[in-house]
């Protein structure tokens, strides 16, 4: 009884060794929070579009279908990298992918997606962030994955990149 | 070469000091009721901001931290209680954003091992020192 007493230290001191390599191994980003809003309905709002100036509401343009939402700026590198995969998206799998324009110069944006290509089929204004809390957005860029019945299933904080391209694209394939 | 150290202590010492005082917030957040002001305070010091991650969003120079405060200012004014701004920013970002992780059935154990490890470890001195206190007693 009292040697199995002094082999639980042991025993508990190799389970955090096994916990803590494990966490090391496998592929995770720690600082990666997952979405609060994960399997619930998008929230709501109404903006301005970037390029038509014209009403964007939320309510008229997600369901029926799996919709991409990516929140961009001109001023973050990020995002000019991810753009090609962005536009991969549209190109290739004629996804919807809905632009929100996050605390950004209109006339920049515009000029920006007129030389790299616009691959949303529409672009709202979030010019004081309201719409990237509402989100839970963090860090920009940051790409949603939208089923046909208007809930989030995937959130990505970061650029795209080949990896995360194939990992969404498998995962539109799955919900669609 | 004491003296040295000495100055060493006292200069770290008073670099905490400035440290733990500094804030991020500007002037044009600051609320003119006071009370509001005090309780914005607060709230935004068990706010974590998300891109820091181990920093309160009232520390935090980042952009999303002064939204967050700009926010929960504004909430404030417009009567939400503090219960009321917690759950809105919980249910956007998860209990995540909060520094002191609440107390439910997936953080019990980071709550109560603690705890655990005291006790087993308390145990393992109280049967160490019986044996060495048999082992004296036998010699």
């Amino acid at each position: 009884m009292k040697n199995q007493f002094f082999k639980l230290p042991i025993i508990i001191f190799f389970i955090i060794l096994f916990t803590f390599f494990y966490l090391l191994v496998i592929d995770r980003n720690p600082s990666m929070v997952p979405s609060a809003l994960l399997n619930k309905s998008i929230p709501n709002f109404d903006a301005k579009t970037l390029i038509e100036n014209k009403k964007f509401s939320s309510s008229k343009e997600f369901g029926g279908q799996v919709v991409l939402v990516n929140f961009f700026a001109t001023w973050c590198k990020p995002c000019r990298n991810e753009h090609a995969f962005i536009k991969r998206f549209s190109n290739d799998q004629n996804i919807k992918i809905i632009g929100i324009n996050y605390k950004d110069s209109s006339g920049k944006a515009i000029e920006w997606l007129e030389k790299l290509g616009n691959p949303y089929s529409s672009v709202a204004i979030d010019k004081n962030g309201k719409i990237a809390i509402d989100w839970g957005v963090y860090g920009i860029p940051e790409t949603f994955v939208i089923n046909s019945k208007g809930k989030i299933k995937y959130r990505h904080v970061g650029a795209i990149t080949s990896k995360v391209y194939k990992k969404i694209s498998q995962l539109i394939e799955e919900i669609e | 070469m004491l003296k040295c150290i000495l100055k060493i202590i006292i200069s770290i010492f008073l670099m905490q000091i400035t440290l733990i005082n500094c804030n991020a917030i500007e002037p044009d957040e600051i609320l003119n009721n006071q009370k509001y002001e005090l309780r914005a305070r607060e709230i935004s010091k068990n706010i974590r901001c998300m891109v820091c991650q181990n920093q309160s969003i009232d520390d935090s120079n980042s952009s999303i931290a002064r939204d967050l405060r700009i926010l929960i200012r504004n909430k404030i004014e417009e009567g939400s209680k503090d219960k009321e701004i917690y759950k809105f920013l919980t249910e956007r970002y998860g209990d995540f954003i909060l520094l002191k992780p609440p107390l439910k059935v997936n953080t019990i154990a980071l709550w109560f091992l603690p705890f655990l490890f005291f006790i087993i470890g308390i145990l393992i001195i109280l049967n160490h020192n019986k044996k060495s206190n048999k082992f004296i007693k036998k010699n």
